[in-house]
């Protein structure tokens, strides 16, 4: 028998013997194997973290090979020899990242362990495993052991023992994929790095994907669809999930429900797979989970059909395209901080939230440190800070009592001149920052700054993590708290009573404008309810809201 | 020379110390079997090095570092792909242990090593 055609049979069939393999077979087999890395090519993906998390080894695997394929998928050349070699060449030219490089040399060693014979029998099979094996390790000076080499040598190795056994080239395929299998799992105990990130090794699992594709064709498996592992509920990670978006990705459907007969989980997968992407089945208590990716005019479609399945407990949906506008927002939004000429007034300024740091930035802040409450910048990083800027006379804000310390720390190991404005807050930042002049008097600017401090009122709204009585005021941990000027005044069962409780003990009267930065805990419609309160409240002042986006504080406070 | 200052004083690493960590990370690179002296004669490319910083230049500006490597390379790979992971790994390894950005790599392959001809 010179050719695999795979019987009609169902799974799991015993395999018909096979001692003899051509070119056309082999052709078969990698097609087999392309097709399944290919089917499995984003769970590789999500493997990568070797030596930067860049989740393209299966990317890149299904390139290489899909060269390789290119450059066999129009011959009908019988001699396994010279198809051998021109998989090789194919993949050779093809090779994409480093598996794929591993993968190509893996193919050349085959092919020349093959040389230019025309068929194969099980003897040459293992010798052209071990030469692929000797090739990709001649490939590199110190080979390092818990990656796509450790499973091919395994692979080869477990493939020569099977031989002392039989000669049946399917049987020895067999033994093959399970030794990958196996391979691929203890590539964590080789390369620490696996285990700290605890997956195993993406190209050696891509490796397995290509013997197991083989294997599946020659048992007439389906390669198109991924088989679906069950996790358990608790270890689903949809969030990860989120990383890189596709096209045709535009809502994330989560569906929890009860089926009212068990699962067929190969049906499930298979109809699930026509909707969307990304799909995560997870199992716990008789409860499953489906997570899935699907486009806009899918987003229905997961919910109609799982309620065909049984009861459904719990539906949440969310727009990734907003989600990921958000993300990129916030991530690639370049804060345009203020130029300085050498001899210049400089401000480093320490801002809790991305918003605040904005609005420094924006007041001609030179440089800004990110820390706050619970989140001190060290004298190092103010330090920094200061020496990088191209001038030496410095001024520093705090914004926040914990961190006056450690900037006069700072200010005293350079021979910069470098002045503390000791802002506790940020209005009083916000407020000191207003008088910078960057091409006044340096001593004049500073204590002008200082003297602004005074001007303002700082409040601050967050929820007690503790109860304590304090100041006469009574607080339970979980309420929320009003802080004037740093102490607590108020406390409150919800954030609005907090914020009008607060701004009554300020005196707001002789006051003109209350600026509020909403944190990163907080939601806009619920900004947007409590700002029309106070609105309410205060008709006669100018009420400005701005995102502050810090942390823990629902509310900072200015009131000038 | 690199210092950074924390509060008990500078600390300095030299560019040896650095080009130690980026031959590790070379020779661990797939496709790499050696690095080779620059200043050899392109025939004598392939006298692989045993010296950790020969093979290697890095040089400082401003705060980054900047890494030139002379690598051999195995005959049969896709020299482009090589080189391009070589980048990756010394970038990485030397980021991690240095804490300073690489913003330069330029990989100079001076051979290729045949060990077998097909």
């Amino acid at each position: 028998m010179s050719d695999f055609n795979p019987p009609s049979a169902a799974a799991g069939r015993q395999l018909a013997k096979v001692s003899q393999l051509d070119g056309l077979g082999l052709k078969q087999l990698i097609e087999a194997g392309m097709t399944w890395l290919k089917t499995n090519q984003q769970t590789v993906n999500a493997l990568n973290v070797f030596p930067v998390p860049d989740g393209d080894t299966g990317t890149n695997m299904v390139l290489t090979l899909q060269a390789a394929y290119n450059e066999i998928s129009e011959s009908g050349e019988a001699n396994i020899g010279k198809m051998a070699h021109m998989i090789a060449q194919g993949a050779l030219m093809g090779a994409r990242g480093n598996s794929g490089v591993i993968l190509s040399q893996l193919f050349r060693g085959f092919a020349r362990g093959l040389d230019s014979l025309e068929t194969m029998d099980a003897q040459l099979f293992i010798k052209a495993l071990i030469e692929g094996r000797n090739t990709a390790y001649k490939g590199v000076v110190r080979p390092v052991e818990g990656t796509i080499l450790t499973v091919a040598k395994d692979v080869a190795q477990a493939a020569e023992n099977a031989l002392a056994e039989t000669d049946d080239m399917n049987m020895i395929l067999e033994r093959i994929v399970a030794e990958a299998d196996q391979s691929v799992k203890r590539t964590p105990d080789l390369l620490p790095i696996l285990k700290q990130a605890g997956v195993v090794d993406s190209g050696g699992k891509g490796l397995f994907y290509i013997y197991e594709g083989m294997l599946r064709h020659l048992k007439n498996l389906p390669l198109e669809t991924p088989v679906t592992t069950v996790q358990p509920l608790s270890a689903m990670n949809i969030s990860e999930t989120m990383e890189s978006i596709e096209p045709g990705q535009d809502y994330e459907v989560v569906v929890d429900f009860r089926p009212s007969n068990p699962l067929d989980l190969e049906t499930f997968y298979n109809d699930l797979s026509k909707m969307g992407t990304s799909i995560q089945v997870g199992e716990g208590d008789g409860i499953y989970r489906m997570h899935i990716h699907v486009p806009t005019e899918n987003r229905y479609r997961p919910i109609d059909y799982t309620m065909g399945l049984g009861t459904i407990t719990k539906v949440s949906m969310e727009n990734l395209i907003a989600q990921m506008v958000t993300q990129d927002h916030t991530k690639h939004t370049k804060l345009q901080l203020a130029p300085v000429e050498p001899g210049q007034i400089a401000v480093v300024v320490v801002s809790p939230g991305v918003g605040i740091s904005r609005i420094f930035a924006s007041l001609g802040a030179a440089a800004i440190v990110s820390g706050g409450q619970t989140m001190n910048p060290s004298t190092e990083e103010i330090l920094q800070a200061i020496e990088k800027l191209p001038t030496d006379r410095v001024i520093v804000l705090p914004n926040n009592k914990n961190i006056i310390l450690a900037a006069q720390a700072s200010a005293s190991m350079t021979v910069k001149k470098v002045v503390i404005v000791p802002s506790k807050s940020v209005p009083q930042g916000l407020s000191a920052m207003l008088r910078l002049e960057p091409d006044g008097d340096f001593e004049q600017v500073a204590k002008e700054m200082v003297r602004a401090l005074g001007d303002v009122e700082t409040g601050e709204v967050t929820i007690a993590t503790r109860s304590v009585d304090i100041n006469g005021v009574s607080v339970k941990q979980g309420e929320v708290i009003g802080l004037h000027n740093g102490q607590v005044v108020e406390s409150a069962s919800n954030l609005e009573d907090a914020c009008i409780g607060l701004l009554k003990k300020v005196h707001t009267e002789d006051r003109e404008r209350i600026t509020l930065f909403y944190g990163d805990n907080i939601s806009k419609n619920e900004v947007n309810t409590i700002v029309d309160k106070i609105r309410a409240a205060y008709p006669k002042h100018e009420i400005e809201l701005h995102d502050g986006g810090q942390p823990h504080y629902q509310f900072i406070i200015a009131i000038e | 020379m690199n210092d950074r200052n924390n509060q008990l004083g500078n600390i300095y690493v030299s560019p040896r110390a650095i080009a130690t960590i980026a031959s590790q990370s070379t020779i661990e690179s797939y496709g790499v079997v050696g690095l080779a002296a620059k200043n050899l004669a392109e025939g004598l490319a392939q006298v692989l090095v045993k010296d950790p910083s020969l093979g290697i230049d890095v040089r400082f500006e401003n705060d980054s570092i900047q890494i030139d490597l002379y690598i051999v390379v195995e005959y049969g790979v896709r020299i482009k792909s090589v080189a391009r992971s070589v980048q990756e790994n010394v970038r990485y390894s030397v980021e991690k242990a240095i804490g300073l950005p690489v913003t330069h790599i330029d990989v100079h392959v001076r051979g290729l090593r045949i060990s077998n001809t097909d």
